[in-house]
């Protein structure tokens, strides 16, 4: 029996292509859906319109006009982080006596690309120094540290496309060895012009809604969004009587050492990582209600993640939900680990939007209809370039 | 300089291999693989440079496949794009 | 908290490996190169710490390092010096986690990707360049040169970079995730970054860099990597000493808690934004080194602190502070080198919005 602190999943905020708040994600991935448009907030000359999982264009931040002093990438992650905290019943005073940290995955967030600053700047023009101070103000933990004052562990996790899944197993390690009563852990990504020329250039787009595990897949469509988990110590959520969504049991991640953008084809990382987090939390297969894989569509990683969860997970039913909101980069393990608690509270996941045709040469499939879970644990895992693999796993809140 | 010298050049040039000549380059030799044992992410880089020194685009790792055979089959590809 | 740092490898402006880093802190200064940089239509001329990655080739061949950016390449330098330092073989790196800092990424391959757009057209993007554009491609090519296939991580908070590393690498070892992390932090100067410095503080002055003159502006940028190799306490003294603690914290909210017996080593590298930190909360009765100097402004520096510090307790000398550093009354700054005797070393970085943190090592 683990003696270790258990840690309390309490609230989570999440906004999508899928929708604006949790709620609204939830009723698009077990509806519906949404489709891929080609991008309205930038252009590009390429012969095709890669189409994108863009938020809605109403978006808004409690309401207010847009705070252009901030990257979009650090309003997503202030945005899910207060509806997080009211879905955990927290309020700012609640936050300020307590050992609060902040662990946030992003790609973009991070990075200093803005075009028409460097087209200026290559022009020998005088641009407008700005975009550099916006990139200065837009670290998506400082902002969430700063925003609510906090004074714990403030990390913001740059490993590409694992940095949603690598956070919250990071900020849940914080809890579980008493560092931190609770941690604001996720991660955040815009949609930007300079990642979509990227990726493109690498021949992993699909021009048309993405098909995760498909006979048929030609790659991933881009994303953007976030979600936050409130973590918390089980302890402080049971003195405050507020229930738990989900426990955080086990966070396990390895490096491929293979190859800057191609998974190992032996999957040796994600194999390294599963079993350390079963390991972590003492689950064993037979545990395992679903795994929510990162699934992007795109023929290698499929391939490798079919083969890793039929070797290691035989039987176990998986599904993908980037038919659903796109590849969002370094929100998408946090969005995936949002949906991934919601399944295990419904007993429930969801058909994978884009696949509709079994791969003959994969040895495993995700489900094709909603199908009832049965489990007491779910896994949600990510891979990412330069060889990063993660899988956080989390079991259910009520006994 | 032939189209089979430019691309040599071009690809020891775009992928950075200094230490090999274009004479060692044989014509018939694997690009991937074997011979030059070159990469996925040295065809996508390939893909482009095509693009952008020759003005023939490859639409998809399918034709790279084709293509990228070796230099005479890059060769032969380019040749026949432009003629179209 | 104990964690036993075994090994040390760094590059920056004054060269590359513990010999020249101690050189270069015996002779109390460092030259920076000067990089011509055009702003506004001026020709101007900047001087930048700037780092030669050559001797990565010692230990890496060149058809290996093909794709390997300038940004990679001082990384790697620094994992590979630091496992040599640490006397371990880079056959050893299997089971190693590689846990890596960084305050702007990979700057320069992220502007000549936009070159390769800008140039010739969407269409035309380098796939190589935007795979070597992501933060985390240092430590992506430290795992493939070396074959580590522990955890991996990158982390990229400005100032806070190395602080918030380091602090999941030692509670990697803590909770015994996994035996030995290499840990460290890059970040590189580019000409984006130069521009950006000319608009925002103007011209470096003539007097060079002057950390201790606090309320003033006179940062020279810098570029470098420093590595760790760093485990448990194996109970056998490692001559570089073990990491403490790491402190975080928010000068809006109150300033660091500092031990009598520490000695400073100030993260101070000449911007007034974060320099006006320092001098509020450093107390007068604590010796006080910076040595910035020596290398340079950028976000991970307090890496170089770092390592000053470990070797600081291996020699059990606390370096005196470069010449010019300037002077801020209310400072006990260390001009003369003298003995550590038993103190701790302390580390403290502030970025400019009052976050802080801060890193203490102890001798063996």
């Amino acid at each position: 029996m683990n003696s270790t602190p258990t840690v309390a999943v309490s609230g989570i905020g999440c906004l999508c292509a899928a929708g604006m708040n949790m709620q609204a994600c939830m009723q698009s991935i077990t509806g519906n859906g949404c489709a891929p448009q080609p991008p309205t907030r930038f252009s590009s000359d390429h012969a095709v319109a890669y189409p994108v999982f863009e938020v809605p264009q109403q978006y808004s931040f409690g309401g207010a006009a847009r705070n252009s002093d901030t990257l979009l990438t650090a309003d997503f992650a202030l945005t899910a982080t207060l509806e997080a905290l009211a879905d955990a019943g927290l309020s700012r005073a609640d936050l300020q006596d307590k050992r609060v940290g902040v662990c946030i995955g992003t790609t973009v967030g991070s990075a200093m690309n803005n075009e028409d600053f460097y087209w200026q700047y290559r022009q020998g023009r005088h641009p407008d120094m700005k975009a550099v101070t916006r990139f200065l103000n837009s670290n998506p933990a400082q902002v969430i540290g700063q925003e609510f004052g906090l004074t714990g562990p403030c990390q913001t996790v740059v490993n590409a496309c694992s940095s949603g899944t690598d956070a919250i197993g990071l900020g849940s390690s914080w809890v579980r060895s008493g560092i931190c009563d609770i941690v604001l852990a996720g991660g955040a990504d815009e949609l930007c012009r300079v990642t979509y020329n990227g990726f493109i250039s690498l021949m992993i787009t699909d021009e048309s809604h993405c098909k995760p595990f498909d006979a048929e897949r030609k790659g991933l469509n881009l994303g953007e969004g976030a979600a936050i988990l409130v973590l918390e110590s089980d302890d402080l959520c049971r003195r405050r009587q507020h229930p738990r969504r989900a426990v955080m049991l086990g966070y396990g991640s390895a490096c491929d050492a293979y190859h800057l953008t191609a998974p190992a084809p032996d999957g040796r990382g994600l194999k390294a990582a599963i079993a350390t987090a079963l390991a972590a939390c003492e689950k064993s297969v037979d545990d395992v209600a679903f795994v929510n894989a990162h699934g992007t569509g795109t023929p290698n990683n499929d391939r490798v993640e079919s083969r890793v969860l039929n070797e290691l997970l035989p039987g176990v039913p998986f599904l993908s939900t980037k038919g659903y909101t796109g590849h969002t980069l370094g929100a998408a393990g946090a969005i995936e680990a949002a949906f991934t608690v919601a399944c295990l509270e419904e007993g429930k996941i969801p058909t994978s939007a884009g696949f509709a045709n079994k791969d003959r040469e994969l040895p495993a499939h995700p489900v094709q209809h909603e199908t009832a879970v049965s489990g007491a644990v779910a896994i949600s895992q990510s891979l990412a370039f330069g060889g990063n693999n993660a899988a956080v796993i989390f079991g259910k809140g009520t006994h | 300089m032939t189209l089979n010298e430019k691309l040599k050049i071009t690809i020891i040039e775009e992928l950075n291999l200094e230490e090999i000549t274009p004479e060692e380059i044989d014509d018939d030799a694997p690009l991937f693989g074997d011979g030059l044992a070159l990469d996925s992410l040295d065809a996508v880089e390939l893909v482009v440079q095509v693009q952008k020194y020759f003005g023939v685009e490859i639409k998809d790792m399918e034709e790279g496949r084709v293509a990228f055979q070796s230099i005479n089959a890059l060769g032969h590809f380019i040749e026949e794009r432009q003629a179209a | 908290m104990r964690i036993a740092v075994r090994g040390i490898g760094i590059a920056g402006g004054f060269g590359c490996g513990v010999d020249q880093l101690r050189q270069a802190i015996v002779a109390r200064e460092s030259a920076p190169q000067y990089v011509a940089l055009k702003a506004d239509h001026q020709d101007l001329e900047m001087p930048v710490f700037l780092c030669d990655t050559t001797p990565i080739e010692k230990f890496i061949s060149k058809r290996a390092l093909r794709r390997v950016d300038h940004y990679s390449r001082m990384a790697a330098l620094g994992s590979c010096l630091a496992l040599e330092d640490a006397g371990r073989q880079p056959q050893d790196a299997q089971h190693l986690a590689v846990v890596v800092a960084s305050g702007y990424g990979s700057t320069r391959t992220t502007f000549s990707f936009l070159d390769s757009v800008f140039s010739d057209g969407d269409a035309c993007a380098s796939p190589t360049m935007f795979s070597n554009s992501v933060h985390n491609a240092a430590a992506a090519h430290i795992s493939i040169l070396l074959n580590a296939r522990g955890p991996n991580l990158t982390v990229s908070q400005f100032e806070m970079s190395v602080s918030s590393a380091l602090f999941t690498a030692c509670r990697w070892l803590q909770d015994k995730h996994v035996d030995a992390v290499l840990f460290g932090s890059v970040d590189e100067y580019c000409s984006v970054l130069g521009y950006s410095w000319q608009r925002f503080f103007g011209q470096a002055p003539a007097a060079g860099m002057q950390p201790l003159e606090l309320e003033n502006q006179s940062a020279v940028a810098g570029e470098g990597a420093a590595f760790f190799l760093l485990t448990r306490d194996e109970g056998d003294k490692p001559p570089y000493g073990y990491v403490t603690d790491i402190k975080f914290g928010r000068a809006q909210r109150s300033g660091p808690e500092i031990s009598e017996n520490s000695l400073l080593i100030l993260g101070a590298d000449g911007h007034k934004t974060s320099g006006i930190h320092y001098a509020r909360f450093i107390p007068a009765r604590n010796q006080t080194a910076v040595y910035t100097p020596l290398y340079g402004s950028f976000p991970t520096g307090s890496a170089f602190d770092m390592a000053i510090a470990a070797l600081s307790i291996k020699e059990s000398n606390i370096f005196a502070t470069p010449k010019h550093a300037g002077d801020h009354s209310g400072l006990n700054i260390v001009r003369t080198e003298q003995s550590l005797d038993s103190k701790q070393i302390s580390c403290l970085k502030f970025g400019c919005n009052g976050e802080f943190g801060m890193i203490t090592l102890v001798g063996a």
